[in-house]
């Protein structure tokens, strides 16, 4: 029984992994916590679905075909919206992110009726092993979501590229200073994490059901891996993943499962009184 | 037609009262509270309740619904004054959400998505059937004019003279030590209180109250009532307010003129309007959502032209 | 006289509509150090700033080896074959030692390997620190970092912004040794300097700001034996 909760949380804690992995990225960059990740999560799970289900292609097809699109969407929205904005405090930030998820979120409502959907998959019995059950669709998840935490740990460690992210996340001005084309950077930046959050739509829309809240549902449990790890530190975003993962798995145990998105704002708010920097990080938070 | 014309300004009352107690907030403390739903669901579902469930008369169950929206108010300031901006706007959107989560789970209570049916009206057997809805507009128009003098006068009194100039200057607050902190956390109550008041009037107006009328999307509305009024300007956000449920009305008779349109893609259709409104109407405004602070260092970061001037 | 590798006319520079300093005309010849000192709010660091492409000038020109670069994106003026070392904020604390010099080769990278190598010889006690996260580096050894940082390209002129603040006493003199040593390579260097006497012990240009203009521009020692300079400026140390 316990090691099904193991399980439990570690499908949890891919799922909200790389998206924390991003976000966390994102912030460094951007130096605002971008609320747009709901609507972008969204869009990716249902640009898959419609690849997928309408237009017939299989599902890995349909991934990659979500990822770059969402991507697009992710480059759309930093063109128009937040970097014309770059100037402006971090709270107008988080409103116009907040109205972007809103929007993505309603245009996707506006085309699609509310019904449940989901994936065009065979469908498989879970394997068992032992006690413990787990479905194909969820090893494959956590399976793609350790690859994509490797490559992107690959990507920040080891190129040129990867270098100028982080130089830019640490000390924007003295990256220009060095010769860093810091909008170029940024703009890679976000649309890579546009690919990530795209592809977490997938995993959503996997592990949970494509409905235009999915992004939104996933937002605040993301945020709260992300400042668990110390927001800024793409990889205490993984511990804090897993803790996460964790303590929702814990949680259901006792309380109805629909308080599962309660448990991120918790952490969150415990961690913002007492250990505002996480596990890792090192960013201001406080006044 | 009048009918419906009562009932968009009875509703653009409720709207008032919220975008008030927000500038209070926002305007002397400068904390961004993007939980207004919750704060609105408190109140409603605590006169709500009360009445309903535990047959308080409305006496006691709307003042109720005002000390409950005070002490949540009380208890998140308290939480998360020292927080950075950004942040603690977040900490009030989950304290929001986490408050729509619990009514929508504990339906046993609440009723949930079913809707709590609630009887109890203000004077209602007094008015009677026929001129009550222009009653209950009065009533809530006289609400909105105690909240708007309220307001006013602890804005424009010494406390909130001191508490506007030092808002972004934490040096000076910390200077000014903790009274300074006590007050910010009593603003940021009182505005829960109104918030509070304005979700009891809700509920005994529609009769029938669930946890889909409190999402996020209220805070986006208020916080569009008050920018669009110009942000600070009490007058200016009743203007707003009124605006923003003209517009939202106003846009149902959309859903007649395209028919493809049902309910649920008004709404859609709507929110996104809204949303842009907001996004574009911070983009023209040069101070952006908050003023900036009175200091600025500005090294370059546009990409202009190389700066030749004849010398 | 061969055309200084950096010359200043008529600079105008300051914050949003602030005017910090006006009518600045300087030049530094190649291969000679120039140390900039003055009472604080004179306007010393913002005048740097201007020059390095931080600040965007609101008149006049700036020019190195002869191609004007005023009004260029800090990102750009890199490319110039100027290196600015910020006074404050000028290593990245999350890279390694490494890793931050190899920020510094940014542009081309192709050269990154022998310009390190050339670093760690200038900085051995940097060498065993290579994989240590900047922010985790004393003092002292930050600077080194940062001035490395700037060497890696190997630039005609180094923007120095009070290099020995915040460095302890032994510290300084070892810094300024180095400034010694990086000039003997050919490059020319702009300094600003709070510490006056060792500045323009130092360098062979000095100049005086206050208020936001050059008050004197003499020969470095001729303004150490200056009496009314030495009343005035020399007078305070940090």
């Amino acid at each position: 029984m316990s090691l099904q909760i193991l399980i439990n949380a570690l499908v949890n804690a891919a799922l909200i992994a790389p998206p924390a992995m991003a976000f966390s990225l994102l912030f460094g960059i951007l130096r605002f916590p971008n609320f747009a990740i709901g609507g972008y999560i969204t869009v990716g799970a249902f640009a898959a679905y419609t690849l997928n289900v309408p237009l017939g292609l299989p599902l890995p097809l349909a991934t990659a075909g979500a990822m770059a699109f969402t991507g697009l969407v992710v480059w759309l929205a930093h063109v128009l919206v937040f970097k014309p904005m770059e100037g402006q405090s971090a709270v107008t930030l988080l409103v116009v992110s907040i109205a972007v998820t809103l929007i993505l979120e309603s245009v996707i409502r506006l085309f699609y009726s509310a019904d449940v959907r989901g994936f065009d998959i065979p469908l498989q019995r879970p394997y068992r092993i032992g006690e413990m059950r787990i479905t194909k669709e969820q090893i494959e998840i956590i399976v793609l979501a350790v690859a994509m935490g490797t490559g992107l740990h690959l990507l920040l460690r080891y190129t040129r590229i990867g270098r100028a992210m982080r130089a830019v996340a640490d000390n924007p001005m003295l990256a220009s200073i060095r010769g860093v084309d810091a909008a170029r950077v940024t703009t890679f930046t976000t649309v890579l994490c546009g690919a990530i959050f795209g592809l977490t739509g997938v995993f959503a829309g996997l592990d949970l059901v494509i409905e235009p809240l999915v992004g939104w549902n996933l937002t605040i449990p993301i945020f709260a891996a992300a400042i668990l790890g110390g927001i800024g530190s793409p990889y205490g975003a993984i511990l804090g993943a897993i803790v996460l993962g964790l303590a929702e798995e814990l949680t259901i145990l006792v309380l109805p499962s629909t308080y599962k998105i309660g448990v991120g704002f918790v952490i969150i708010a415990v961690l913002l009184l007492v250990r505002p920097q996480g596990l890792f990080g090192t960013v201001e938070i406080k006044k | 037609m009048s009918a419906y014309l009562i009932s968009m300004t009875t509703y653009a009352g409720f709207f008032m009262i919220l975008a008030l107690a927000l500038n209070l907030q926002w305007g002397l403390t400068g904390m961004v509270n993007f939980g207004i739903a919750g704060f609105y669901a408190l109140g409603a579902y605590a006169s709500g309740l009360l009445s309903a469930k535990a047959g308080w008369p409305l006496g006691l169950s709307i003042p109720a619904a005002v000390a409950v929206g005070l002490v949540a108010g009380g208890l998140v300031a308290l939480l998360s004054m020292r927080l950075r901006e950004d942040f603690l706007a977040i900490v009030t959107l989950g304290v929001g959400e986490m408050i729509r989560l619990v009514v929508l789970n504990e339906d046993q209570i609440t009723e949930g998505p079913r809707g709590l049916r609630i009887d109890a009206q203000p004077f209602r057997d007094l008015v009677g059937q026929e001129n009550y809805a222009i009653f209950y507009l009065c009533f809530v128009a006289l609400f909105v004019a105690v909240t708007y003098a309220i307001c006013e006068r602890i804005r424009t009194g010494p406390m909130g003279r001191t508490l506007r100039a030092i808002r972004e200057d934490d040096v000076v607050a910390g200077v000014l030590g903790k009274d300074v902190f006590r007050h910010r956390v009593q603003i940021f109550a009182i505005g829960g209180g109104f918030m509070g008041l304005a979700g009891a009037l809700y509920a005994h107006y529609t009769q029938n109250i669930s946890p889909e009328v409190f999402m996020p999307m209220v805070a986006m509305f208020i916080w569009m009532s008050v920018i669009v009024g110009g942000a600070g300007n009490n007058r200016g956000l009743l203007i707003g307010a009124g605006t923003v449920i003209m517009f939202l009305e106003g846009t149902r008779f959309i859903g007649d003129v395209i028919p493809s349109l049902d309910a649920e893609k008004m709404s859609a259709l709507r929110i996104i309007i809204i949303g842009l409104l907001l996004i574009v109407t911070i983009r023209l405004r040069p101070r952006g959502l908050l003023p900036e602070p009175k200091f600025t260092y500005e090294p370059r970061k546009d990409a202009g032209k190389p700066a030749r001037s004849p010398t | 006289m061969p055309e200084p590798i950096l010359s200043v006319a008529g600079l105008r520079s300051g914050y949003g509509r602030t005017v910090i300093c006006d009518d600045i005309s300087l030049s530094v010849a190649a291969g000679r150090i120039t140390c900039i000192i003055g009472p604080n709010g004179a306007g010393k660091s913002t005048l740097l700033k201007t020059i390095a492409g931080v600040i965007r000038p609101m008149a006049g020109s700036v020019r190195v080896g002869g191609v004007e670069i005023a009004g260029e994106l800090a990102a750009q003026v890199a490319r110039s074959g100027m290196a600015y070392v910020p006074q404050e904020a000028n290593i990245f604390r999350a890279l390694t030692t490494h890793e931050n010099l190899a920020m510094g080769g940014w542009i081309d990278e192709s050269r990154t390997k022998d310009a390190r190598d050339k670093v760690y010889a200038m900085f051995p006690d940097l060498a065993p620190l290579a994989k240590v996260p900047a922010g985790n580096l004393s003092g002292g050894q930050r600077q080194m970092v940062a001035f490395g940082m700037a060497l890696m390209l190997e630039p005609r002129v180094l923007l120095l912004d009070e290099p020995s603040a915040g460095l302890s006493p032994l510290m300084v003199a070892q810094m300024f040794e180095t400034v010694r040593r990086v000039n003997s390579e050919g490059v020319a260097i702009l300094m600003v300097e709070q510490n006056a006497v060792q500045g323009l012990k130092s360098a062979h240009e000095g100049i005086v700001m206050a208020s936001g203009r050059i008050v004197l521009q003499k020969p470095a020692k001729d303004l150490l034996t200056s009496a009314d300079v030495s009343e005035l400026y020399l007078g305070s140390r940090t």
